[in-house]
């Protein structure tokens, strides 16, 4: 277990409600609407700590013909005092990870469901938006400009700002009326 | 009208009491919860406020912001639900649970 899984475990397990969830599964699998009336929570908000849980490798899903049934993952809930204690220092690998966790933070801050909420100010935050409005044009592959605003404006408004930042950080080159991805 | 905006702020009261409860039972997440509650309740006590007596507005404009409210978050909820943002969808469907107590308790008259 790396010292990052080991966090997360105990996170997940850092709210109340979440150790009811641990604890009534403990006494075999469950589902959704049973979990929501033994533990008097609406079902969208079992579901919500259950996604929590399940991220943490805490719990695992199956289907049962309409309902969704949980199970505990004992053999991790067992491991993790001992693997959290035992875990190496991350190094190098672990920068890269909290590098990527920041990128993470910065997309679901600015971006809901693929559109960008506003054009971040810090010039960090604004590229990393542009890389993920850039995944949307393939390298190298040539797009007029009424091409490349198609894309964008569904994604922000302010398609004119976004192309011309776009060039200025070096992703797209324009040439005439053509644009080009180049990173 | 009185006795409706005494019913929202006794349900913001409650709210903070609420939320103090369940941090101190380490019950974070459903702790912001309740805070999205309470926050219908003040956001819908100001609308009120703000309306109610204004020349050109009255009882008629807040139940129509109150509409526009049900609107907008009926759409956010079903957009969540669509993405299976599992927060969003609690955060909506608080946000509509705590708007339709308020509007089951909005003046008869005035409805």
């Amino acid at each position: 277990m790396t010292q990052e899984e080991a966090l997360r475990i105990f996170k997940a397990l850092s709210d109340m409600s979440r150790l009811r969830i641990v604890r009534a599964l403990t006494e075999g699998d469950m589902y959704t609407e049973l979990l929501a009336e033994r533990l008097e929570l609406t079902a969208s908000t079992v579901s919500f700590h259950m996604k929590k849980l399940e991220e943490a490798g805490i719990v695992s899903q199956h289907k049962e013909q309409y309902y969704t049934v949980y199970s505990l993952n004992r053999e991790v809930l067992g491991d993790t005092l001992l693997g959290a204690a035992a875990s190496e220092p991350e190094g190098e690998d672990g920068q890269h990870k909290r590098e990527d966790a920041y990128r993470r933070k910065v997309i679901d801050t600015f971006f809901e469901y693929g559109k960008l909420r506003s054009i971040p100010v810090q010039r960090k935050k604004k590229l990393i938006c542009y890389e993920v409005i850039a995944e949307h044009f393939v390298p190298g592959r040539v797009y007029s400009e009424k091409e490349l605003d198609e894309i964008i404006l569904p994604i922000h408004e302010d398609y004119c700002t976004i192309r011309r930042d776009m060039i200025s950080e070096g992703i797209l080159s324009r040439n005439g009326n053509e644009y080009v991805r180049i990173r | 009208m009185k006795e409706f905006i005494e019913y929202l702020t006794l349900r913001i009261e409650e709210g903070k009491k609420d939320i103090q409860a369940l941090e101190a039972d380490g019950r974070h997440d459903d702790a912001d919860f309740a805070k999205v509650r309470m926050n219908i309740y003040d956001v819908c006590r100001t609308v009120t406020g703000a309306l109610k007596d204004r020349p050109g507005a009255g009882t008629l404009a807040v139940k129509a912001q109150f509409d526009r409210f049900r609107s907008l978050w009926g759409s956010a909820l079903e957009k969540a639900k669509e993405h299976g943002d599992t927060r969003n969808v609690v955060v909506e469907e608080t946000k509509l649970e705590a708007l339709e107590d308020v509007i089951a308790h909005f003046p008869e008259a005035e409805k």
